[in-house]
């Protein structure tokens, strides 16, 4: 297992105060939030700086984290060591937050997002501070608990939402052992995605969240859908826009012209007469497809010029530009 | 790995108002109370429902939410800015993918 140094990940000192901490991650939590970050590795880091701040954030974890790490340092350990909590050193520490990877204070991270170390050192406390809240309800019943909800991005192609199809997911997680304690677990499951999904849309799968305690039902796992980057299409909610290629002649005669859809089909459309370029034509309930509000397909005129290589295309140019003697495209 | 077929009965494609107060506070693991405010603020929006009972939540209006108490709890801030904010960030994540897309 390797040894995290949360002090280095902040960049603080170890003796660093409550406040100096908090000034740490929310600097960079700034620098590294993967909605904004142009870093390479911004989501992995974020992932770093939550655990982190989880841990020494919060004075009882980082007691401790602090304990291991004393000793560990005294051996001369450093960050990429392997280092192992020594039996019972938690003893005598209550964590007031059983969960460390609840949805709150974790930017782009899920649950599943710790480290197997963080888990090593928290993952018991995770099941004493479920137990000890249902000492305080009392009578020794032990109360249900429903497993928390996780939540995930899946990225799809476009087709997939005209479509519908089926992706196998990788998830990074933990799950508890038969000793209560939470070990890291990673499983794949294997999805039908519905058709007609959208960006920003989510998916529910019930009951692949954390599971239950004492016969709670499952959590649900949400999957945020993004649309993987393709030059062809722009996408908003379930209008798409395509860029449909035409000639000159297509643009200034119209006509009718075949266009591949984004869902694989091919469909004549008619170019109205003295289209110019960046013209609309609207395709309806071509978009992606919903029962009851299907979207539309705008198709965007761009019109291609053919260059004028031989002798017999540059005269033909020339005679089109005889042919319009007062037209300048630069007065308004 | 093989992966572990989940059945069709189990996968919901949440629609524009799937999800009920109870759902959208579990679903940014904060309070109903939490919601409440956010909603009496404006930050929040219900699709339908007059009384807390019937609102309505889109499932967007879920990852907004959940944003919006990441930032909050994060830099302690104020509803109204965490909400600015999150609205910034889709706004960038919007114009990013146009300039992204053609």
């Amino acid at each position: 297992m390797e040894f995290k140094d949360y002090y280095q990940t902040l960049g603080v000192a170890k003796g660093a105060s409550q406040d100096d901490i908090r000034k740490a991650y929310r600097k960079l939590a700034r620098k590294y939030h993967p909605d904004v970050s142009k870093e390479a590795d911004a989501a992995l880091r974020m992932a770093e700086l939550n655990e982190a701040n989880t841990v020494l954030s919060d004075p009882e974890k980082r007691a401790a984290y602090d304990t291991v790490g004393a000793q560990a340092w005294a051996q001369g350990a450093r960050s990429g060591d392997d280092v192992r909590p020594p039996p019972g050193w938690n003893t005598g520490y209550e964590f007031a937050e059983g969960a460390p990877g609840g949805a709150r204070g974790h930017f782009g991270a899920g649950e599943a997002d710790f480290s197997e170390f963080f888990e090593q050192m928290f993952g018991r406390a995770r099941t004493a501070g479920g137990a000890r809240g249902q000492a305080g309800t009392g009578g020794g019943a032990r109360a249900q608990m429903r497993g928390e909800d996780h939540h995930a991005r899946i990225e799809l192609e476009l087709i997939d939402a005209y479509r519908g199809a089926e992706r196998a997911i990788t998830l990074r997680g933990a799950r508890l052992n038969a000793d209560g304690q939470l070990v890291p677990e990673e499983r794949t499951l294997q999805v039908k995605i519905p058709q007609g999904v959208k960006e920003g849309q989510l998916i529910r799968l019930a009951g692949q969240g954390s599971p239950g305690l004492h016969g709670g039902a499952a959590g649900d796992l949400f999957l945020e859908v993004r649309f993987r980057p393709d030059a062809r299409w722009r996408i908003d909610g379930r209008d798409v826009t395509q860029r449909l290629r035409v000639t000159p002649w297509e643009a200034a005669l119209g006509g009718g012209v075949g266009v591949t859809t984004p869902d694989g089909r091919t469909v004549e459309v008619t170019v109205p007469a003295g289209s110019g370029s960046g013209r609309r034509l609207r395709l309806k309930g071509r978009g992606i497809p919903s029962g009851s509000a299907p979207g539309d397909l705008y198709l965007e005129l761009d019109i291609a010029v053919p260059g004028a290589v031989t002798p017999e295309q540059q005269r033909a140019w020339q005679a089109l530009g005889q042919a319009y003697p007062g037209f300048d495209p630069r007065r308004a | 790995m093989t992966p572990t077929p989940i059945p069709p009965a189990l996968v919901e494609l949440l629609d524009d108002a799937a999800l009920d107060l109870n759902a959208l506070a579990r679903g940014c693991a904060v309070t109903t109370e939490w919601v409440h405010t956010h909603v009496e603020a404006g930050v929040l929006e219900p699709l339908a429902g007059g009384g807390a009972a019937e609102w309505r939540f889109s499932s967007t209006t879920l990852a907004r939410a959940r944003r919006i108490a990441e930032l909050e709890h994060t830099y302690d801030a104020d509803p109204q800015l965490a909400a600015l904010t999150a609205d910034l960030m889709e706004e960038v994540a919007r114009l990013r993918r146009l300039v992204r897309d053609f």
